[in-house]
């Protein structure tokens, strides 16, 4: 027990992680940090990137930055410091060796321009204050990027040189992405992704429970659902094992039904044969006693005890009977059936019995079949039983009548006898269990039926459920 | 000579009685307490009564084997279990079906009509009122002057179906279907047509009918 216990805490702890719970929690507390934490989280990132563009930036130019030039240039002109004029110039005349897209020149102390390589602007022969002004002027910011040195650590000792070069070469155009509308945009794709996120989080969900519902609906032999596959150890999954289980359980349910039905139905047919039996034997003795010789009041004992035989195997048959279809037993097979049809043929097999009881028939069936949707035996033992009836209690009348009335499309079978009426009829409690079968029978075959008794006899409609309406207002 | 029975029945007392009734009747009976040698035995019977419940081999098995092995034979099935049990098991290969208690009576009046219907080669002329019909050879003589009576094909089925089915009142759509084959419509006057006209042939006075009896609502019958 206490391992059990162990581990299925440790179950449980493992499958925490795989949980719904958890990854929605996930899902739930980056929403929370969006705002404090991926703001600057997105910055820092935004930033990095930058720089690492700018690197790949450096990479590319050929001369590095403008930083690196300027600072080659400087150092440059510091290390010229105290050069004579042809050092200054055969140190010009390598640096344009190694970087053939600039230009230079060189201003002596005097201003007075000393050297020109490359250039392709006319430069002022001896340089005035409004030249050296003008010059800044215009390459201040322009397209063209300028880098200006003092020779020597004196300014105009030894006057200055200039490096000019293309910008484009020096700086690269990708620092247009660190404006604010690509960081925005950034942010957006962050926020779109959370929701991506969360979507492909419920869909997923919800797929999984569409598929279970599925499998819920769908049925598989016997009327049950089959069980499903379990996909995952999360709470669905869990939900599929339970719905595994309870069709396990419904499957076993179903099989003590099944075999409990199957014991009933023996008992009632053993309990049958058990009543029977002796009584087919007693029936037999009546009978070899019939034709012995006897007196007036013995024969007409015999002919009671037959009576009471007769009945007593009704009421046995009934009430198994009742049994048999209340549970379920006798499966109804409704089929489209021209009523009229079994009825004359039930009839022609009373008729014999109706003869010898001294009863008048008046049979008034319209040749046009009445189409119902009965099953054909539950039809024959409404009819079998209602006809008893009318031997059984109603013989004294000496009539029995059979017609169909009819209303527009509706029509309604009407069985009729003149006898005492079923109140005073049921001094022979045998009735009871027999119209409780036509009752059960009527009534699931989708028929409805009304007894009219009367001390002057007794008249009973079968008719349409639908019709149920009309032929009770009748009545 | 009289028709041999096959009776099985596992009921001591039953069977007694049912033995002793059918042997006064005038029927030679074997009489068997269980179905395993029924197949064997079964040979020169005329008809075989069955109980439902036997023991080892149940009286639906032994009817449904003794059927198989020989469709011509009659059966007729005793049982002691509810009707809808026994109708569910499916009757279907069974001839005629009682349930105990029987009257004995009733017994025989059924053994009569399964044997007429089943009529082995040798029946006998039937005699209805003044006439006597030999089945097998299609004749049909006055008992009073021997003149033959000619029928048409139809008249002489329908008249032989009624035979067959003597005292029992069969309704229009069972004689169609027994003698035409094929489902009766409604509204279909060929037979009231064919009837009336062999009632002129058969009757002494065809307006009141004494043979084919009119039963009115329902059918027809020929009583014995």
């Amino acid at each position: 027990m206490k391992r059990d216990k162990k581990e299925r805490r440790a179950r449980k702890g493992g499958r925490f992680f795989q949980s719904l719970q958890s990854r929605y929690l996930l899902i739930i507390l980056s929403a929370f940090l969006f705002v404090p934490i991926v703001f600057p989280v997105a910055t820092i990132l935004y930033y990095l990137l930058g720089v690492f563009v700018q690197q790949q930036d450096m990479q590319e130019l050929k001369y590095g930055n403008t930083s690196q030039i300027e600072q080659m240039f400087h150092q440059q002109a510091a290390e010229l410091s105290g050069a004579s004029n042809q050092h200054i110039s055969d140190t010009m005349h390598k640096l344009r060796e190694r970087y053939p897209d600039a230009s230079f020149f060189w201003v002596d102390g005097e201003g007075e321009t000393k050297l020109e390589l490359g250039g392709q602007i006319e430069l002022p022969a001896i340089w005035s204050n409004e030249d050296s002004i003008q010059f800044m002027k215009e390459y201040t910011g322009s397209d063209t990027f300028t880098v200006l040195a003092f020779i020597g650590d004196k300014p105009l000792g030894q006057g200055f040189m200039a490096m000019q070069l293309p910008r484009s070469l020096v700086q690269s155009n990708t620092r247009l992405i660190f404006e604010a509308p690509f960081y925005i945009l950034f942010l957006i794709l962050v926020f779109l992704f959370f929701v991506a996120l969360s979507l492909l989080f419920f869909r997923h969900i919800r797929r999984r429970l569409l598929r279970l519902q599925a499998a819920m609906t769908r049925q598989g032999e016997e009327g049950l659902p089959l069980p499903v596959e379990q996909e995952k150890q999360d709470e669905i999954g869990q939900l599929e094992i339970a719905f595994n289980e309870m069709i396990l359980q419904l499957r076993a349910g179903r099989q003590r039904e099944r075999e409990e039905e199957e014991l009933r139905k023996e008992l009632i047919a053993n309990l049958s044969h058990d009543l029977r039996t002796p009584m087919t034997v007693m029936g037999g003795q009546l009978y070899t006693l019939h034709k012995e010789p006897l007196s007036q009041s013995g024969r007409e004992t015999v002919k009671q005890l037959e009576n009471k035989i007769d009945t007593v195997s009704s009421l046995i048959e009934n009430l198994l009977s009742y049994t048999l279809m209340t549970s379920g037993r006798y499966p109804l097979e409704l089929a489209l059936q021209d009523v009229l049809r079994l009825v004359r043929e039930s009839a022609a097999s009373w008729y014999p019995l109706w003869e010898r009881e001294g009863l008048a028939v008046d049979i008034e069936l319209p040749e046009q079949p009445l189409v119902w949707s009965v099953d054909k035996e539950g039809f024959r033992r409404i009819l079998d039983n209602l006809f008893q009836n009318v031997v059984r209690h109603a013989a004294e009348g000496g009539y029995i009548g059979v017609a169909m009335i009819q209303h527009g499309e509706q029509s309604a079978l009407v069985i009729s006898d003149r006898g005492p009426g079923t109140q005073s009829a049921s001094k022979e409690k045998g009735a009871g269990i027999g119209l409780a079968i036509v009752h059960y029978l009527v009534r699931e075959m989708g028929l409805a039926w009304h007894i009219d008794s009367s001390a002057a006899g007794t008249r009973i409609l079968i008719y349409p459920e639908a019709a149920a309406d009309y032929f009770l207002n009748k009545i | 000579m009289s028709v041999k029975l096959l009776y099985i029945e596992d009921d001591k007392e039953i069977g007694e009685f049912v033995y002793v009734h059918l042997k006064e009747q005038g029927y030679e009976v074997l009489w068997l307490p269980s179905g395993e040698r029924a197949l064997e035995e079964a040979a020169g019977c005329g008809l075989a009564i069955l109980d439902v419940m036997l023991p080892g081999l149940d009286g639906f098995t032994v009817g449904q084997r003794l059927k198989k092995a020989d469709p011509s034979l009659p059966i007729l099935m005793l049982s002691a279990r509810t009707a809808i049990d026994d109708k569910l098991q499916g009757l279907q290969f069974a001839d005629d079906y009682l349930t105990k208690p029987f009257h004995p009576d009733e017994l025989t009046a059924r053994v009569e009509v399964l044997l007429r219907r089943f009529a082995s080669v040798a029946a006998e002329p039937l005699a209805v009122k003044h006439w006597l019909v030999y089945e097998q050879e299609n004749r049909i003589e006055n008992r009073e002057t021997g003149e033959e009576l000619i029928l048409t094909g139809k008249q002489f089925q329908i008249f032989s179906y009624l035979l067959r089915h003597l005292g029992q009142i069969m309704t229009k759509e069972q004689i169609y279907e027994g003698v035409w084959g094929e489902a009766y419509l409604e509204g279909d006057k060929t037979l009231m047509v064919h009837i009336r006209y062999l009632r002129e042939k058969l009757e002494k006075d065809p307006a009141h009918p004494e043979i084919i009896e009119t039963v009115r609502g329902i059918g027809y019958r020929v009583k014995p």
